[in-house]
């Protein structure tokens, strides 16, 4: 598509959106047209958030390992950590060592990641958190910069992380790069893809989600063309559920549900043809691997649905672990380190791996400290970047110090992040071609940051 | 002090004398209010309210006792065999029996709302018999919907299945040997999600700011302090061969309860206990926050999503005082949102940014009480409806988390929702996959039930042949009159593309009305 075209087509999705005359959002989008078109060459990427909802415990996911660092950690929560042995076969071994000898192995039941961290495939990052702009230990201490608001709420930290604000922010990250994109591919609406549910993430200014069922999108009555005998019955039903209202909720809905029906057969036609029985990786019995085989399945026929760049968004809840942290933690994390071995060992089959890279993310990370039998709501955490273009193998970050109110906790162990959401999304950004010109319309608060630590190095 | 009683309404004055007759209520205007008030309208309760008025109406539903407790139903049924001792069966049975067939609609609703906001989920409940203690919470939910918001506060904190949902049950004080600190859990949603909200609010439900942020309530100080009060709390007995311990209050477990001071709120209270407590959830009910933030949410599950902060105000003040000196009546409450008029209006009706999009629960109950949904059998096969994929998205009792299926804040992101500066709440569990979900699983519903828990189309079929008639019912019914006349018109064609000269064929005519009904958005957003 050429530049003008492409413009052409931004236009007229403008207008159907009611967006044109509506100075501020078109502005920043003709901005956005010339990096479209940019993206117009023939590759294909794919970046694919795996949201941990509930706050992930973090110091179980990645305990230290060290004699002297393990030892801490037992100190910290001796009724829900995990035994030393149990961690000796998960021990990550970087390529770059770390300093002072420190060393980290991950949950037992996390095998798999951890081979993944071995072949060079999976980055670890060490204390990525919410942040507005670079905070030390005393600037929180003695409230001298601007923090997230509502730091320790669930939701409003699930939001301040898809969003860089509090529950009610109308657009995410991942929306907003799928804004730069999205005029690129054949059907904008298949540029933002969430098999979980609604999310904030993946909403733009432009851009619109789109939800997908792990079995694909569903068809309205088993795509029966009569109702009850009737096909005028039929007909009605679908005029019905799509017609304008001039209430503004009648009216959104349905837009979805026209979004819907005018997506259906294209998605489904092309999904028939990557069969689930094509993509035989996948463990059952894990609603994340499930998620994660759809989404493979959207990459496998991108090609057909013209698609070049496309975000999408997956998610496991029950994170929140107050109780029962040694009874279903192990399980659960188990559960993501098991779906992400089998979503990039499938896409090494399609011959994508270097063009999707997956990612985790989580409300926050949770207090070293127990409360018996769990943690409570915390702040920074552990995340893993997985996919055939990650320099793996690497911690990335510093290993925080482990007790409660040293210098890079603000209290039972709840980590002060050193590194950004912000600045894990830049680099993610850049690798799937958003310049640094246009980092700040997707990551408002970037500017915050010296620009050469926008990159933090792990694409 | 105001001592007048206003809450009364003169039809029902002590003496029985004849009252003023109000202003004559159209069954339109009836069904709107029980689509708000009730798990949905009926031809009977229609003419019932015509009668007796809004507030006789409300009068008569809160004097009504419940007929039988969800767990009393358990036992009778015959749920609390040991073989039902580590699942969830009957749950789903009897959350969906008394939503459609007890007469005590008002009760049921406010009850809705209330488990909408003071939040467990079946599935995070980890004790054993969690159907039994489920039910046990949806009691105290009920019995308590017309009491007092602090009472309500007292049996929520020592209920078995919210104390296991959010992870205090045998919460422990510090221990110094292994640095284990309370859990924060009960402490912190207590004050987020059940009371006070993360932000100071006024009467009006506004957000105080000060130098243009918004002020918050409390601080992550006083969620540690105030978890060392929520400590101790205990199961009443070891016997687990019976459900018995989850229908009785928690007791305290003085061993591992803290009786050190906690300072929260800038208030100090000390010595622990049930003492501890009870000083606790005092200083929380006194808080500024408590009637608007309550409040404002009770109109969006009942009413509007986007109320006006005058009405909001005018709930809150009966929150804050019943117009006798008492805090937190639920009858006040319940009567200013329902009766104010911002909910009685028909000004709505033509306002683009009024209503709300029904929560898709009541859509199921909806239609099962304008149909006479039962099951002979008492099998209520209707289950689990959270699917996204195949049902409705939604399903009572059943929200994983405690911030429920969907916010009070929640606005459709990029939508002329958004824009508008507005939020719509039950839009967070609508997408691509649940609109048509919903529709596929109501029209296997509608034509089929689900087992022997069927419809009784006895009555509307008599209109089958007239398709102005039938529809003009549904539309009254179902929809309270609120379908525009060009969805009328479409849905008449449908209908009449189906010959009614056979049975089946009048059957056809009933189902294609009530379905397309469900499925326009004229009846999906109440206004």
């Amino acid at each position: 598509m050429s530049h003008d075209e492409s413009r052409r087509a931004f236009l007229k999705r403008s207008s159907a959106l009611g967006l044109a005359g509506v100075a501020t959002p078109f502005v920043t989008s003709l901005g956005a047209i010339g990096e479209a078109a940019a993206a117009t060459a023939s590759d294909y990427k794919a970046l694919v958030c795996i949201f941990l909802y509930g706050g992930n415990d973090y110091a179980n996911t990645l305990p230290p390992y060290d004699a002297a660092s393990y030892a801490q950690y037992l100190a910290a929560r001796s009724n829900i950590a995990h035994t030393r042995e149990s961690l000796a076969a998960t021990v990550l071994t970087p390529s770059v060592a770390l300093p002072g000898g420190r060393q980290y192995a991950m949950a037992p039941t996390m095998g798999p990641l951890a081979q993944l961290f071995a072949a060079g495939k999976t980055a670890v990052m060490l204390n990525v958190g919410t942040l507005v702009q670079p905070t030390t230990k005393a600037q929180f201490t003695s409230n001298a910069v601007k923090l997230p608001p509502k730091l320790f709420s669930h939701n409003d930290q699930q939001s301040y992380f898809q969003a860089s604000n509090p529950e009610g922010a109308t657009s995410g990250w991942g929306g907003r790069i799928g804004d730069l994109f999205q005029s690129g591919n054949g059907s904008s609406t298949l540029t933002c893809i969430n098999a979980s549910g609604n999310a904030v993430y993946l909403t733009g200014k432009t851009a619109v989600q789109y939800a997908i069922g792990t079995g694909g999108p569903v068809p309205l009555l088993n795509n029966a063309t009569s109702l009850y005998g009737s096909a005028t019955a039929a007909s009605t039903l679908r005029s019905l559920m799509t017609g304008n209202s001039s209430n503004l909720l009648a009216n959104e809905h349905a837009k979805v549900s026209k979004r819907a029906l005018d997506t259906y057969a294209q998605v489904n036609g092309a999904l028939a043809g990557a069969p689930a029985a094509n993509f035989p990786l996948f463990p059952t019995g894990n609603s994340l691997a499930d998620q994660l085989k759809i989404v493979a399945r959207m990459i496998s026929v991108s090609q057909e649905l013209g698609a070049k760049r496309q975000v999408f968004f997956v998610s496991l809840g029950g994170f929140d672990m107050h109780d029962r942290l040694v009874a279903d933690h192990p399980t659960r994390i188990g559960m993501v380190a098991n779906a992400i071995k089998a979503f990039y060992d499938t896409t090494v089959a399609m011959g994508v791996a270097d063009k999707v890279t997956s990612f985790t993310a989580s409300d926050f990370g949770r207090t070293l400290q127990s409360n018996d039998d769990g943690s409570d709501h915390g702040w920074g955490g552990m995340h893993f970047v997985t996919g055939g273009a990650v320099n793996g193998q690497r911690f990335y970050g510093t290993p925080p110090a482990i007790g409660n109110n040293t210098p890079d906790d603000v209290g039972q162990g709840r980590l002060l992040p050193t590194m950004s959401v912000d600045q894990y999304a830049a680099t993610l950004a850049g690798w799937f071609g958003v310049t640094p010109g246009n980092m700040s319309t997707v990551l408002p608060n970037i500017g915050n940051y010296n620009p050469s630590t926008w990159n933090l190095g792990f694409l | 002090m105001r001592r007048r009683r206003w809450f009364v309404h003169p039809h029902r004055n002590a003496r029985g004398r004849p009252s003023p007759a109000p202003v004559a209520i159209t069954p339109a205007q009836a069904s709107r209010f029980l689509a708000q008030s009730t798990m949905g309208a009926t031809q009977a309760t229609i003419a019932d309210v015509v009668t007796a008025g809004y507030s006789g109406w409300i009068d008569a539903q809160i004097a009504m006792p419940r007929a039988i407790k969800h767990w009393d139903w358990l036992v009778a049924n015959g749920y609390s065999d040991a073989a039902n001792m580590n699942g969830t069966n009957g749950f789903d049975q009897t959350v969906w029996r008394q939503a459609i067939v007890e007469p005590d609609q008002l009760r049921q609703r406010v009850g809705l709302a209330l488990l909408d906001m003071l939040v467990i989920g079946i599935d995070g409940i980890t004790t054993n018999w969690r159907q039994f203690a489920a039910a046990a919470y949806m009691d105290v939910l009920l019995d308590n919907a017309f009491g007092n918001y602090r009472t309500l506060l007292d049996a929520i904190t020592t209920n078995a299945a919210m104390a296991s949902f959010l992870t205090f049950l045998g919460n422990r004080k510090a221990n110094p040997t292994t640095g284990a600190q309370p859990d924060e859990n009960y402490a912190r949603e207590l004050m987020q999600l059940f009371t006070l909200g993360l932000v100071q609010l006024n009467i009006d439900g506004s957000v105080k700011m000060s130098a243009g942020a918004p002020m918050e309530t409390y601080t992550p100080n006083d969620v540690t302090q105030l978890a060392r009060v929520f400590t101790g709390l205990s199961l009443a007995t070891n016997v687990a061969t019976t459900p018995d311990r989850y229908r009785v209050p928690l007791v305290m477990n003085a061993a591992i309860n803290e009786t050190g001071s906690a300072t929260f709120l800038g208030k100090t209270v000390s010595g622990g206990g049930m003492a501890a407590i009870k000083a606790a959830l005092d200083a929380i009910f006194a808080h500024p926050n408590l009637p608007p933030f309550v409040s404002k949410q009770m109109i969006q599950h009942l009413v509007t999503s986007n109320p006006s902060p005058a009405y909001v105000g005018r709930v809150a003040n009966a929150f804050a005082d019943n117009g006798a000196g008492v805090r937190g009546d639920m009858k006040a409450v319940i009567r200013a949102i329902l009766l104010d008029t911002e909910a009685r209006s028909d000004a709505a009706l033509t306002n683009t940014s009024a209503g709300k999009l029904r929560e898709p629960v009541t859509r199921l109950t909806g239609w099962a009480r304008a149909f006479g949904v039962n099951s002979p059998s008492n099998a209520w096969a209707i289950g689990d409806t959270s699917s996204t994929a195949n049902r409705l998205g939604q399903s009572i009792g059943r929200s994983q988390t405690v911030f429920n299926y969907f916010r009070p804040g929640y606005s459709p992101p990029n939508t002329a929702v958004s824009t508008a500066g507005l939020v719509a709440p039950e839009f967070q569990i609508t997408n691509e996959l649940s609109v048509v979900a919903y529709i596929n699983y109501m029209s296997s519903l509608i034509a089929n039930g689900a087992g022997d828990t069927k419809a009784d189309y006895t009555t509307i079929l008599t209109k089958a042949t007239d398709s102005a008639a039938l529809v003009d019912e549904i539309n009254l019914v179902l929809a309270a009159g609120q379908l525009t006349g060009a969805t009328v018109t479409a849905i008449r064609a449908a209908v009449d593309s189906i010959s009614s000269a056979t049975a089946a064929g009048q059957l056809n005519r009933v189902y294609t009305a009530i379905l397309t009904t469900l499925a326009s958005t004229d009846y999906l957003t109440l206004k």
